[in-house]
């Protein structure tokens, strides 16, 4: 018997290796083992101000920070009791979009495409596809730029904090910004036809798929939280009753299962459960390439990415233009600080995101929970992974390799995010 | 021949090296000056044995990376610390002290003794090697990323600026947020970020570190005479400056 590892994976965010148990070349076990100890985020946020806590969790992670420091100010509103206006709900839409051009344009050119194009990284394909590298880095920047107006930065918001906004880009940047995510969209659509002239395995996970989901909007800022296949809705804050997280020796970060069963967040959960609220522009571009609900393919999370561009750069220009008609104020609305505990989520681009946050009368955090997307994943990577690897076991090591490599690329793991 | 570099990460959020493909109009550029040796985020491949300069990012937390960083030292000419993290201990330097395992508990429940062990009381880079270069900033700035590592390619010396924020802060024409009843860290923090924070409407919270000019012990004076706490203003620092002398 003999074990294949793969140390710090490479074009991930985090610290991960990959271990494979061969017997007589038949692979008895595979493990995705999350070497980096836990961040300690949890125990971090005890003792610290209320106000501090988003500007902490946004630390979790560098690619998803706006859906981190949200994420922890609306726990923090549901604890105090605030209400906030029309005009704040819509620019942070915008900040948590900025997110998903950022995280998934990055994430499909810079970590995925190389695995498709027998290329250790995209910079060679600078020389030998030229157009492909810059659409890559205009979709990226455009990302950065959204992020950067609404939230003063491209990583770790500014102006984002409980009850409101602390600046509003000027009207003229916004409405630079609409013009631009509209042109944008063709970009996001060659994107998905890229992605769509890729060949990806036959393959099924055998995991329930759970998201955000609400009947009016692709739901990013708000909704309920739903799942495929046990066609249930539920509230996020009762997600300690459906979500069951479990300590594993090999992983720092903990194993999540619903109903008893392991389940996958993010793109393509997404696109399964809210196809009707994808605008028909982007409808048009996934069937198109080939992708239609229900996908079970967990590789076609990559081309759910695609499409997800294609309705965020739709989407982004619309509320763009809601924002220059609309009136109020994102000013933050005035509250009193009292004990209390909240709960929230969002959409991050790699999937749900649960934040609860618990404070006492002078302010402190007294406790803090944090569910990462990747930490619900990781136990239906694994499971995907003992199913694939059989099915490519007769390759060469290398492509071998390279194949579990490309399933756990399509999770688009955020294992920093994974050890909070 | 060009010189290499290695990118390497300890514990962090990534967000610093996503910060160094944020500058997408020139990233190709950059690049194209040195030979790139090795970067998990972005390629394929092992850390070599052997290169010219190395770029490390995040807070040391294990005794594996106390190995990694004196093997660097080893090999590498120039070692380039970049974010807070790496270079003050950053917000993982908030569960920096000796009673890590309640903090473990916090995470894990009952169950933290059966994950893997090797951890340590965080802390800088600068704990455990000798540092050439420091990129300030919770995340760092991708032009000041590029201006720090040319020193290092054309062998100059750091020139991170020393003195507070307040100066910068004044220049950009912000209204003081002690004048508003609020605590603002710009008066002992490490200058040189355009006052981003302050000028979007933000106190400063210190993710510069604590500048080798401040003067602690004047700021205090200052917080007491707008009538507020100076405990809460050192409360304020540890954010980013637990592992930090000057506050212990």
């Amino acid at each position: 018997m003999s074990t294949l590892t793969v140390e710090h994976v490479a074009r991930i965010e985090g610290h991960g290796t990959i271990s494979v148990q061969v017997d007589s070349g038949v692979v008895t076990d595979i493990h995705m083992d999350i070497v980096e100890p836990a961040r300690l985020f949890e125990a971090m946020v005890v003792g610290r101000r209320f106000d501090e806590a988003p500007l902490i969790t946004s630390r979790i992670c560098g690619i998803c920070s706006p859906n981190h420091a949200v994420t922890s100010i609306k726990a923090l509103e549901s604890a105090l009791g605030i209400e906030v206006s029309e005009r704040t709900r819509l620019l942070r839409s915008l900040l948590l979009y900025g997110s998903y051009l950022q995280n998934h344009a990055t994430h499909l050119y810079l970590f995925a495409a190389p695995d498709y194009v027998g290329q250790p990284s995209v910079f060679p394909l600078a020389a030998s596809h030229p157009d492909v590298v810059k659409r890559a880095l205009h979709l990226k920047k455009l990302g950065n730029e959204l992020t950067t107006a609404v939230g003063g930065r491209p990583v770790h918001p500014i102006t984002a904090v409980i009850g409101g906004f602390t600046a509003e880009p000027h009207a003229r940047e916004i409405e630079a910004l609409a013009g631009r995510l509209h042109a944008a969209a063709a970009d996001a659509a060659e994107t998905a036809a890229l992605f769509s002239s890729f060949d990806v395995p036959e393959f099924a996970t055998a995991g329930e798929m759970l998201a955000m989901h609400s009947e009016s909007d692709y739901a990013v800022y708000d909704g309920e939280v739903c799942a495929l296949d046990g066609g249930w809705c539920r509230p996020a804050d009762e997600y300690h009753d459906f979500v069951t997280e479990t300590v594993v020796s090999h992983s720092n970060a903990k194993h999540s299962t619903v109903d008893g069963r392991t389940f996958l967040v993010g793109a393509l959960a997404r696109v399964n459960l809210s196809w009707d609220q994808l605008l028909p522009s982007a409808r048009l571009v996934a069937s198109k390439s080939g992708l239609r609900p229900v996908s079970r393919n967990s590789f076609l999370n990559n081309l759910s990415q695609a499409v997800e561009l294609v309705d965020a750069a739709e989407r982004c220009a619309l509320l763009c233009e809601q924002i220059l008609e609309g009136e109020g104020s994102s000013k933050p609305v005035s509250y009193n600080v009292r004990a209390g505990s909240g709960t929230a989520s969002t959409e991050a681009p790699r999937g749900t995101l649960y934040h609860t946050l618990a404070l006492d009368d002078d302010g402190f955090i007294t406790a803090g929970n944090v569910i990462t997307p990747t930490a619900q994943n990781l136990a239906n990577l694994e499971a995907d992974m003992r199913q694939f690897a059989p099915t490519v076991a007769h390759l060469p090591e290398a492509e071998f390799v390279l194949a579990i490599e490309q399933l756990v690329r399509a999770y688009d793991p955020c294992l920093s995010c994974a050890v909070h | 021949m060009a010189a290499s570099v290695a990118i390497i990460s300890l514990a962090s959020d990534f967000g610093c090296q996503v910060q160094m493909t944020n500058m997408e109009d020139h990233l190709l550029d950059v690049l194209a000056q040195f030979d790139l040796a090795y970067w998990q985020l972005a390629s394929s491949g092992h850390l070599p044995e052997t290169y010219d300069v190395a770029v490390i990012e995040g807070a040391v937390t294990t005794e594996e990376h106390v190995e990694t960083l004196k093997r660097v030292r080893e090999i590498a000419s120039s070692v380039i610390v970049i974010g807070a993290c790496a270079v003050s201990g950053g917000i993982p330097g908030l569960a920096a002290g000796s009673d890590l395992e309640p903090k473990v508990g916090c995470v894990y429940g009952d169950d933290g003794d059966i994950v893997a062990c090797g951890r340590i009381s965080p802390m800088p880079v600068d704990a455990v090697i000798d540092v050439d270069y420091r990129v300030l900033g919770c995340p760092i700035h991708p032009a000041e990323f590029v201006e720090v590592l040319q020193r290092a390619l054309m062998g100059l010396s750091d020139n991170a600026p020393q003195e507070p924020l307040c100066a910068s802060c004044k220049v950009a024409e912000n209204t003081c947020f002690y004048d508003g009843g609020q605590i603002c860290l710009g008066l002992v923090t490490r200058t040189g970020c355009g006052a981003r924070c302050v000028s979007h409407g933000r106190p400063c919270t210190g993710c510069r570190g604590i500048a080798e000019d401040a003067n602690l012990a004047s700021a205090r004076a200052i917080v007491t005479s707008y009538g507020m706490s100076p405990a809460a203003f050192d409360q304020a620092l540890e954010l980013y400056s637990t592992c930090q002398e000057a506050i212990r």
